[in-house]
């Protein structure tokens, strides 16, 4: 562990360093800010706007910027250094492969961490003092649930970065796994739905585009004003499919998770930490599979 | 044979390229073996699979009749052909980092950047090293900890003369302390008053092996390693390597 830590260290000095930890936290804190304060510009409204309708706001925009910083800060943390061949020697020094790649994850997940958490504390308190605590609660939800979503796409990113030869096949990879979390997957979804299940298609879409996000004109500052009452509730089987969906896909995962009106396609509260540490476990496995049959 | 590290029957294939074919050799403990051979011929191919870094395809490499594990690298010194740092660290933000993977401290670290004469340079960037400096800086962390082992891979490669002499100096005295060394060279006049044994890699595979005092015998009329090595390219193009060996 000792050695892995080391790594991880070297890791996040070397991203402090090149700027991108206090880069990230500037258009993390920026993006908050920006949000709380013109968040609801469209009606009119400026101004702090309390927890509950910052983390209404915030929503699209951890999904989509989240995802894609984990990324692109995973993407080159091992291709990087067999292009320039500094891993041999690490190698060649007694570090294992496993070492190497825990190493990596935490230094990765540290210089992920710093920026976002940062970024959360700050507008966190700014926000509470100018517009009061209600809803800190699920303020700090989206805070844990986007950095979990953050360490599973930084674990993608590093299993991309091994699998890859070159850093731009690597970068190119990263942004299809982007594209394909945030956007295909749903299309994709809802594909199926509609496909095979047409009688009951028209309420399953109603359903499933509410707990996602492929739905443009979705008005979820409505949902939040009008209560559970008025969402449409799915059928039986059409909850039973969403709920799959839901662990298939992080992002829709995280999302559910925030939503502050939900369908009835609701993850139970345990199951969440379970998918997500699932998540970081198999994405992080078949990085080691690879990484334990490649010639460096 | 007082063997510290045995190749036995080594295959690597990259696809349908064969780079190492049933490679099987062992080296004694304080020796110091020249692994001989053109470019391509597997030298570090081989040394790849002694460090972790390449998976033989088949065949096995043991330190003292046992598997190498990762923790026995920690006493393995490497100096690779290309000397791969970390640009934007400075000479010793590097050594140090590569000194603690292997257990050793800064005292430790210290000691060698002198001994190796770059500790005056240690806050400098590695990206601002002639390729000299660079050189001994991975001469230098491979030193740290007095390795067992000490595996160069074509450290004479582009030295002026003074650096050459300063880095035989440097493995002559491990050499004394009892460290067991691997060296591979293109550059045969380099290692041959240091090398007590001789391998010779021909595409892949083992053209000859075997101390080097007994290499002279073996061939009386060549004076000099260099013209052992060429005597033995040239037969093995119309001959089978276990007769050259035997």
């Amino acid at each position: 562990m000792k050695t892995a830590l080391q790594i991880a260290c070297k890791e996040f000095s070397d991203r402090f360093r090149s700027g991108w930890v206090i880069a990230c936290t500037a258009v993390w804190l920026g993006a908050i800010a920006l949000t709380s304060l013109f968040g609801l510009i469209q009606i009119g409204k400026i101004g702090w706007q309390g927890y509950e309708r910052t983390v209404v706001s915030l929503l699209n925009l951890v999904q989509y910027l989240v995802p894609l910083l984990a990324l692109l800060l995973g993407h080159d943390l091992v291709v990087s250094e067999r292009e320039d061949r500094t891993i041999a020697l690490s190698i060649a020094s007694g570090v294992s492969r496993a070492q190497l790649l825990i190493g990596k994850f935490i230094g990765g997940c540290l210089a992920l961490a710093f920026p976002v958490s940062l970024g959360f504390v700050i507008a966190g308190v700014v926000i509470g003092l100018g517009a009061g605590r209600s809803g800190l609660a699920s303020f700090i939800v989206l805070a844990f649930s986007g950095l979990g979503l953050g360490v599973i796409f930084l674990a993608l990113g590093l299993v991309v970065s091994i699998f890859c030869s070159t850093r731009v096949q690597s970068l190119v990879a990263a942004l299809l796994v982007w594209c394909a979390a945030v956007f295909v997957f749903d299309l994709v979804a809802l594909g199926v739905v509609v496909s095979t299940r047409t009688n009951e298609a028209t309420k399953q879409i109603e359903s499933v585009t509410d707990a996602m996000h492929v739905n443009a004109i979705a008005d979820m500052h409505q949902a939040f004003e009008s209560g559970v009452d008025n969402v449409p509730q799915a059928k039986p089987a059409a909850t039973k499919i969403l709920f799959w969906t839901l662990l298939a896909n992080p992002v829709d995962l995280f999302r559910v998770i925030n939503l502050p009106v939900t369908t009835e396609a609701r993850v139970p509260a345990p199951v969440i930490p379970l998918a997500f540490a699932c998540w970081i476990a198999l994405v992080l496995s078949a990085g080691f599979w690879r990484l334990r049959r490649l010639d460096l | 044979m007082n063997s510290i590290l045995q190749f036995k029957n080594i295959q690597k294939r990259f696809g349908s390229i064969v780079a190492l074919n049933n490679v099987t050799l062992e080296v004694e403990q304080g020796s110091v073996l020249a692994l001989l051979g053109p470019n391509g011929a597997g030298k570090s191919t081989l040394f790849g699979c002694l460090l972790g870094l390449i998976f033989p395809t088949s065949g096995e490499v043991l330190l003292r009749e046992q598997d190498v594990r990762d923790s026995d690298r920690r006493s393995f010194g490497y100096v690779p052909e290309r000397i791969s740092l970390y640009p934007q660290r400075t000479v010793w933000e590097n050594g140090l980092f590569f000194a603690k993977l292997r257990g050793h401290d800064k005292h430790e670290l210290e000691k060698q950047l002198k001994r190796v004469g770059l500790y005056n340079v240690h806050d400098r960037k590695v990206s601002q090293l002639s390729k000299g400096m660079l050189q001994r800086l991975g001469l230098a962390i491979a030193l740290c900890g007095q390795p067992k082992l000490l595996v160069l891979d074509e450290p004479f490669n582009g030295l002026d003369p003074v650096l050459l002499e300063q880095l035989q100096n440097i493995l002559r005295a491990e050499k004394e302390r009892g460290a067991t060394l691997l060296i591979s060279t293109h550059t045969i006049s380099a290692v041959e008053n240091l090398a007590t044994h001789v391998a010779i890699l021909l595409q892949g595979e083992v053209a000859a092996t075997g101390a080097f005092a007994e290499l002279r015998t073996r061939y009386p009329e060549q004076a000099s390693l260099e013209s052992i090595y060429h005597a033995i390219a040239r037969q093995s193009r119309n001959a089978k390597p276990e007769e050259i060996a035997a």
